[in-house]
Formats: structure tokens, sequence, C-alpha cells
């Protein structure tokens, strides 16, 4: 469909996301979205991820700049909300810690002077869901992962076979993510 | 710059006029390095002056000039030429704009180009199948592709001689197109569907005849039939034949338009039209704008924008419950139309408690805070028709378990697939 469609939101471990340090854009278009490539191969502009909101505290100097670290069983997200994402920043500001949040946003990079490239979100939304919400990310998100990891293994398509290029993916590693964060389920049984 | 002055000078001594050349050249001078007009501007404008001055008509002139010698459709190849084209008229499209007074296809023996008449070019009708001499039309570009207008200093002059028309004859009625479910209609083609006449709706605009929704087993679609189509009306319930509609595409959806071209028949049987629900899980990520609290036109039930509605105007409103939601499954996402009662039960809220709430705050945004507050970022099964890129729901169901059997299965399968791989 020519025009604008809506960019789906990826689902991605902390882990995969802090891993990963690959970023295109199309240069020859202002508007085009930055995508954050992952080592499972999701070619991530939005996410979708609910964990709990472990930290938070404002870093703005002349106004309101909150961090939030939403953890889930692999690591954790960090979370920037200022003056243009008000509702988050509000939701930030006010809501109790820690809490199961639901975040849809957008992935930014920032690369270091020695080169690391530091994935944070920026939240479309934040809104605090239940702990049944969460597990069912956790379970959605693990499906999603190893589907990314036998495309990668695979060499399916063209996102797989650049992740495979670039990071050299050990799809093991991953299996054993996944399995810890299958895993922290279990246990509340 | 003399140059140029000269050779407007050289045109109207062609037509018996001197104009002085300094005259000419100070003028040009003026608009070119005074007021930095392009350098054909201040041509064309310098040139407008003297024929209004000597009172010749444009056309005369512009027709007297060296015409250009006669171009090939094929050979068009520059945004803002002229040229002369023998061609024959393979089409006359319907006229969708008050300022045009025809649009339709131009064909010579090597291709075919889409012409547009102005209406204030003031020149005769062309008729489909005839063919013309078409002098001075001028070269544009439109989506990326040629096209030619007749405007004011065009002329017509019908021809004797038929135009053979390069790669064979294009007129629909001697091309009737393929019959073709709806589902599998697409923006830019001719078709011919068989359908029942789902809805009709509210005419719009005098130059639509009717407007409406066709189904047939694989789906629905928007149909259009212009006034200028001259075809007959058809009844909701009823099944029918329609050959060579065209299909064109709108907000990235397939529609279909009846034009003259077409033929509507009507059909004994009656066809089924496809139960098109879907069915579509994933989390909630968005609630759009327009949802929550709003106020729809009393006559027409649209939603208003500003206390106003597109079609009536500044009305008073009725107040309404909805949702227009975003549902992404990580892979895809889908757009959802919850309806009032939905939402009512969804949200725990009654559209009266809605209004009060919104009296309260002074602000019905309050209402679309509360239905983002309380359905984000959770999960949802929706099911419902589909219609453009909506899934206008019937039913929606949170989940409200985690799948303990599909989470040991992916650990096992996790397992087994790790195994070999660690041996």
């Amino acid at each position: 469909m020519p025009g604008f469609f809506r960019e789906a939101a990826r689902r991605v471990f902390a882990q995969e996301l802090k891993d990963s340090n690959l970023t295109s854009r199309d240069e020859s278009d202002q508007y085009a979205p930055q995508y954050v490539l992952t080592p499972t191969g999701a070619k991530v502009n939005r996410i979708f991820l609910v964990g709990t909101l472990i930290e938070k505290e404002d870093i703005g100097t002349d106004s309101e700049y909150w961090r939030g670290r939403v953890s889930d069983p692999t690591g954790s997200f960090l979370v920037y909300a200022g003056q243009y994402q008000p509702e988050a920043a509000q939701f930030l500001s006010e809501c109790e810690l820690p809490a199961f949040v639901a975040v849809v946003g957008k992935t930014s990079t920032y690369t270091t002077d020695d080169g690391n490239v530091l994935t944070s979100i920026r939240p479309e939304s934040i809104q605090q869901v239940d702990e049944l919400t969460r597990n069912l990310w956790v379970l959605d998100t693990a499906k999603q992962t190893l589907e990314r990891i036998r495309a990668v293994e695979a060499e399916e398509d063209q996102n797989s076979k650049l992740a495979k290029e670039h990071y050299s993916t050990d799809t093991d590693s991953y299996r054993t993510m996944v399995k810890k964060a299958l895993e922290s389920l279990e246990e509340r049984k | 710059m003399k140059q140029t002055a000269e050779s407007i000078r050289d045109r109207f001594l062609k037509l018996g006029v001197d104009v002085p050349v300094e005259d000419v050249e100070s003028r040009l001078d003026e608009l070119i390095n005074k007021f930095k007009v392009p350098s054909n501007e201040a041509q064309r404008s310098v040139t407008n002056y003297f024929l209004k001055k000597y009172s010749i008509p444009k056309n005369e002139f512009y027709v007297r000039q060296a015409e250009p010698q006669l171009t090939k459709i094929v050979d068009i190849s520059e945004n803002g030429q002229w040229a002369n084209l023998k061609a024959k008229v393979v089409q006359l499209w319907e006229n969708t704009h008050e300022s045009i007074s025809q649009v339709g296809l131009l064909g010579d023996e090597t291709g075919i180009i889409k012409f547009t008449e102005w209406k204030n070019a003031e020149l005769p009708r062309l008729e489909q199948g005839e063919s013309y001499l078409l002098r001075s039309v001028v070269v544009g570009e439109y989506n990326g592709r040629f096209q030619v207008q007749l405007n004011k200093n065009s002329s017509v002059e019908k021809l004797d001689e038929p135009i053979a028309v390069g790669g064979g004859d294009f007129t629909p009625a001697a091309r009737e197109s393929e019959l073709r479910n709806i589902s599998d209609l697409a923006g830019g083609q001719w078709a011919t569907v068989k359908g029942k006449v789902v809805q009709l709706w509210e005419n719009s605009h005098e130059s639509i005849e009717q407007a409406g929704l066709l189904g047939d087993h694989t789906g629905v679609i928007k149909f259009t039939n212009w006034a200028s189509s001259e075809l007959p009306d058809m009844e909701e319930g009823k099944s029918y034949l329609l050959k060579n509609v065209v299909v064109n595409e709108w907000g990235g959806k397939a529609q279909i338009q009846l034009n003259r071209s077409s033929s509507i028949e009507e059909l004994d049987e009656n066809i089924e039209v496809g139960s098109s629900t879907s069915t579509y899980f994933g989390a909630m990520v968005d609630i759009q704008t327009g949802s929550g609290l709003i106020k729809r036109c009393p006559e027409c039930k649209r939603a208003l924008v500003k206390g106003a509605c597109a079609e009536h105007g500044k009305v008073k409103g009725e107040y309404d419950l909805r949702i227009k939601a975003v549902l992404d499954s990580g892979t895809s996402t889908q757009d959802a139309l919850i309806n009032r009662e939905l939402t009512e039960e969804l949200a725990g809220i009654s559209l009266d408690t809605a209004i009060a709430m919104a009296a309260d705050a002074l602000d019905p945004g309050v209402v679309l805070d509360k239905l983002k507050h309380e359905l984000v970022g959770r999960y949802y099964t929706v099911t419902g028709h589909k219609l453009d890129r909506y899934i206008l729901v019937d039913s929606i169901t949170q989940k409200t378990s985690l799948d303990r059997e599909k989470l040991d299965e992916m650990l096992t399968l996790n397992e087994t697939l790790n195994k070999p791989e660690v041996q």
C-alpha cells in the first residue's frame, strides 16, 4: 500500500534490545523512520513492552524530564519522557513504584564516545496494567523471539540474514534467554 | 535580451504591426533586471502587453506562429512542451471538475495519452472514436505521467481518415473486462463484477447517482454510480452483473465506479454475501483521536468536527461513545472501531456517566484518558466485519488467562531445538 502505514510495535526482550547496535534509516527522506535491527533480526521502530517500573527519576534541569527503568525477565529498558510526551511524563511523575506498566513507544539510539550504542525508548503511552498482562507479554515476546531465532538460523529473509551477518548471532544464547523468561512464568504455577 | 526583443518585434511584424524595439527592450529590462522575473515569463508578459495594446486577439497571434511539427504520442517527453497531434479519441472519461470540459484518452499509432480539455478553451466537443488534428496542446506531467492539455490557444480539426491506434483497440466496449471476485479487485483496472447491493448510502453529491456497498461471497466493496453514466438505479438487496466498471483506490482501499462505458444487468439469483468476519488478536497499542465522547450529526450520524458536520454544517449534535483502537500483533497492526455498547461494557462507564465526567471536567478529553487508562496495553481478541482498514467490532474479549499449555509446549520446543546444537 502506498503512502502512510503504521509501524507494527515489535516485541523484543530487554537483553536483546541492549545487545542491538545496528541502526538504519533512509537518508533520502528526512521523515523516514529510524530502525534498530536486533540480533535476531527484528527491525524495530515502534516497540511494545510490559514490565515492572522499578526506578524513576526527574533528570531534567529546566523542565521535567523523566527517566524510568522498566524491567523484564532478561534485563531492563530505559524510558525517557519530557515535555513532548506529556501524558507519559505525567504518568511517571505520579505513579508509585514498583508497578506493572505497558509501554508503547519508539526506540531511539545514542552512540557514546567510545562507540557503544545505547537504545532507549520514547514513550507514546504508558499505562499501569496487571500482572497477567505482563505475563501475557512475556509469553508473546518469547514466541515472537523464538520465531525470529528460527528465521535467523534458517537465514530466511533479508532482516535475519543482515542480523546474522552483522552480529554473528549466537542463537543458542538467545534461546537460553527465552528459556529463562519462560521459566520465570513457570515458577508461578 | 536584444535578441529576445528583436524576435518579439519580428513576430509582430508578421502581423503587420511595427513595435518599437527600444520599447520592447526597456520593458524586458525592467522585468528581468529590476523585478527579477525569469526571462521566458518576461518575454510572455511583454508579448501580451503589446497584443493588448494593439488589440490583437491572442489566439490569432499564437496560431499564426510557426507551427510546431506534428508530434507522435510516444515522443512526448518534456513537461511544458507544445505539440501538435493527430490522434483518435480512444476514450472519454467522467468529467470530475467544473473547469474541465472533457477528459479522456487520445491514441495514435505510437501510443496512448491522457488529455484534458479546459472549459475556458471553448473548443468543440470531441467525440469518442473520431480522429482529430489537435494544434498547440501543452504537455503536462501529473503523478509521473505525461498528459496533454487543450487550452485557449489550442485548436481542433476533425479528420476524415481515422487514425490507427497502436496496441489494438482500446475502446472498452470492444474489450469486455474479466469477471472478478470482489476481494481480488485492485486499483487501476477495469473489471466486471457480480454482486448484491448490500447498502445504499444517502446521496451526498449531485454528480453521483448512487453510492453504497456491493458484496459477493468474497467481500464487500464501495461503489459509486456517477449521474453522467446514465445507468438505471439499483435496489438494495438485489443482485446485479456490473460490466466494465473502473476499479480505483482511494485512501488505500479499492472501490468501483460505474461510468458511461459500464452496464448494469439485474440478476435473478440471490448472491450470498460472504460473511467477511475477521478475527484479530493483539495488544491495544493506541486509541486514536475521535474516540471517547463524541457528537454525531442527527441527520447523517457522522461524527462532528468542532461542532460541525461535513455535510450538514453546524448542527446540534447527539452524544455518542466509541473507540477507534489500534491493535498490534507485533508483526501487523489492525484498526478496530468499537461502538457505544461495547465501549460502555469494556470501560465500565455508561454514556451518561461519560457526559457527566466531561461536564465535570469541562473537557471531553477526560473520557478519552479514562479509556486509554483502562484499555491500552492489554491484549484483546476482536471479531467483526472488515470494512476498509477497520474491523467493525461485534465482540471484543480481553485475554484473561495465560495459556499454560502453550507455555509448556514452547519450553519443550525450545529444549528439543536446543539439544542437537548443544551436543
